[in-house]
């Protein structure tokens, strides 16, 4: 009956397991507080606002995903967090002090790999560890590890230009992971794999998330990427880029692909879809009819 | 796929058709030059007499105009007294190929004319040496000052300017300095080399370094890398081998610097050699000296491209990983992964 209406349930609505979930999720200590973030581009004379007023507090071993159409800033608040942008407004804790430079306690994971072509895998994931000043043997010793987390032990001693889209994104993780960030920063990571590999890495992140202590703040266009990873959803508008709403996700975990046909499923992205693809006239049928060919029946 | 044209537009061709082109673009020259030299009726402006005849001022091994030679031959038949003889050669100054080739060997084993001229090998070394003294000084500064105005936009507003200035100052203009300041040994010929490459040097590597990937250099950074050691440990090794490339690209024009050096001061090393066998009109041996340059320039990039692939190993594009790291894969212990608290 509520698979045919999906209509009928209210995404806001949660399952007593779901709503406890959240519940003791409140309980952790925050890990990211941002409020009343502002960024606005250009000099005194014409400044644009990319957003303003985006708040959040995310907390320990959280999921957050941040979606919104392109030009709300999604990515341009992602890279404040990291400390590759300044802000113009607001401020932003982590573990209750203010974030600064770019540091290994915000692990990052780019869109374009970012995978050092000169390094193997394992050097690559060794990277992050060497730089917090760890001697060659414990750094190789804690690579492995992390290779192993993802599934790439193999593949250790393989340049990047040797390894696959979705495999690249996994060493990429394994990197960030490596410098024990207390938050993992992805910035779209999984746009550019193809539809069946991204599925993959999808349910690839939920279990090293369950099997790591991780906190995740994860930034996507698509909203059922959004929909099937997170435990909150931070839905931004744009013209100025705003926080819409902060959803909380009321599918269950643990999360699989059986549940893309589930009422909360399909409630929740229904909303999704009000909130990010707003109705707009269809022009579809002003628009004239060209007859080509004829086809001899008609062809609807 | 092996039915492609042989001229499909931006198309790469089968190995087996580069490698016919390849040959073939060597070929052509030398068969078009094998063909001046040994057919007659090809050129050939000059006749080399063999036997002088009537014609008074006709001697043996002469060698006249053909036009000459016909007018004169036609004057001695009018008269009706001893023909003159010869046969048709090419001018001095284009030796046929297998008198260039013999020159190779030969122009080693001719010992000088003069006592104190040196042999073609210790004319090759100098230049060699030249060369080498040049571009390396060259590099010494060029290369660290190019990493410099690449990475820091300090250093790139603080020279670059001047650089892009002074590069279009031509490098032999400054012969006659540099002889005044450094004599007329080799001192200016080094120089000579050295200005030429190195405000060049220092633009192409600072533009190589800047072309260095921005994201490569933020995600380095959210690894905790600042400083000297973002420097170090991603700038450097990002850019190495387009920096690896240039060098040999520079290092070409530092040969293309080297005659004009040579000329200044005391004239020395391939170039006094090539003047001296023009000069005794053995221009087999000026052939051979002037290949030869061509051969060691080509030859040592080969070389160093070579190199270049060994030493960096993630520009192949179908690599694997090395037996030796592999071995000592297998070495060390795979410990457990860290363990997991709390709930997912």
């Amino acid at each position: 009956m509520t698979a045919l209406a999906p209509h009928s349930l209210d995404y806001r609505q949660q399952a007593p397991e779901v709503a406890a979930r959240f519940e003791r999720i409140k309980q952790r200590p925050v890990i990211l507080s941002v409020k009343d973030l502002k960024k606005t581009f250009g000099q005194n004379g014409s400044t644009r606002t990319v957003f303003d007023g985006v708040s959040l507090d995310i907390h320990r071993r959280e999921f957050i995903t941040v979606i919104g159409p392109s030009g709300c800033g999604k990515s341009t608040f992602i890279r404040i967090i990291a400390g590759l942008d300044e802000c113009n407004g607001g401020v932003a804790l982590l573990d209750g002090k203010n974030i600064g430079e770019p540091g290994p306690d915000r692990g990052m994971v780019f869109q374009g790999y970012t995978l050092f072509p000169w390094l193997t895998v394992k050097r690559n994931v060794m990277f992050g560890i060497e730089m917090r000043g760890k001697g060659k043997f414990v750094a190789e010793a804690e690579a492995r590890q992390w290779l192993e987390m993802v599934g790439l032990s193999k593949f250790e001693d393989a340049y990047p230009h040797e390894l696959s889209g979705g495999m690249k994104q996994r060493v990429a993780i394994a990197r960030a992971l490596a410098n024990e960030p207390r938050i993992l920063i992805m910035d779209e990571p999984f746009g550019a794999l193809d539809a069946q590999t991204r599925a993959q890495m999808q349910s690839y992140l939920l279990q090293i998330w369950r099997k790591v202590d991780i906190t995740i703040l994860f930034i996507t266009h698509d909203l059922e990427e959004a929909a099937y990873v997170s435990d909150r959803i931070l839905v931004m508008g744009t013209n100025p880029g705003r926080v819409v709403e902060f959803i909380e996700n009321p599918i269950p975990r643990p999360r699989s692909p059986a549940q893309f046909v589930s009422p909360e499923y399909l409630a929740l992205k229904m909303r999704l879809e009000e909130l990010i693809h707003p109705p707009v006239e269809v022009e579809e049928d002003k628009l004239p009819v060209v007859k080509m060919t004829s086809a001899g029946d008609d062809v609807e | 796929m092996a039915q492609r044209d042989w001229l499909g537009l931006k198309q790469e061709l089968p190995a087996n058709r580069r490698l016919v082109l390849t040959v073939l673009s060597f070929l052509t020259p030398l068969i078009l030059w094998t063909a001046v030299s040994y057919v007659p009726w090809l050129w050939h402006p000059l006749v080399h007499i063999t036997a002088p005849g009537d014609v008074d001022y006709f001697v043996e091994d002469m060698e006249v105009p053909k036009a000459d030679f016909a007018k004169e031959l036609a004057k001695v038949q009018a008269a009706g007294g001893e023909l003159p003889q010869g046969e048709r050669v090419n001018p001095v100054y284009l030796p046929a190929p297998h008198k260039v080739a013999r020159a190779f060997y030969t122009a080693f084993t001719t010992e000088p004319r003069l006592p104190n001229e040196p042999w073609l090998h210790e004319s090759l070394s100098h230049s060699i040496r030249t060369i080498c003294w040049g571009f390396l000084i060259s590099s010494i500064f060029g290369l660290p000052l190019g990493i410099l105005c690449g990475t820091y936009r300090f250093f790139s507003r603080l020279q670059e300017p001047f650089i892009e200035f002074f590069r279009y100052l031509p490098a032999p203009a400054f012969g006659a300095l540099c002889v005044a300041i450094l004599g007329i040994d080799d001192g200016p010929k080094i120089a000579i080399i050295f200005i030429g490459t190195f405000f060049q040097q220092v633009l192409v590597i600072s533009n190589t370094v800047r072309k260095v990937d921005p994201a490569l250099i933020e995600a380095a950074q959210t690894l905790g890398a600042k400083g000297w050691k973002l420097m170090r440990r991603v700038v450097i090794p990002a850019s190495i081998s387009d920096i690896y490339t240039d060098m040999r690209i520079l290092l070409g024009w530092a040969w293309t610097y080297l005659i004009v050096a040579e000329v200044v001061g005391t004239m020395s090393g391939i170039t006094y050699f090539i003047n001296q066998q023009a000069r005794y009109r053995n221009f087999d041996n000026v052939y051979a000296a002037i290949f030869m340059i061509g051969i060691i320039g080509f030859t040592s990039d080969l070389f160093l491209a070579w190199i270049g692939r060994i030493i960096f190993p993630w520009k192949r594009r179908s690599g694997s990983p090395s037996k030796l790291g592999a071995w000592f894969a297998k070495l060390l212990p795979k410990k457990p992964a860290p363990a997991v608290p709390v709930e997912a």
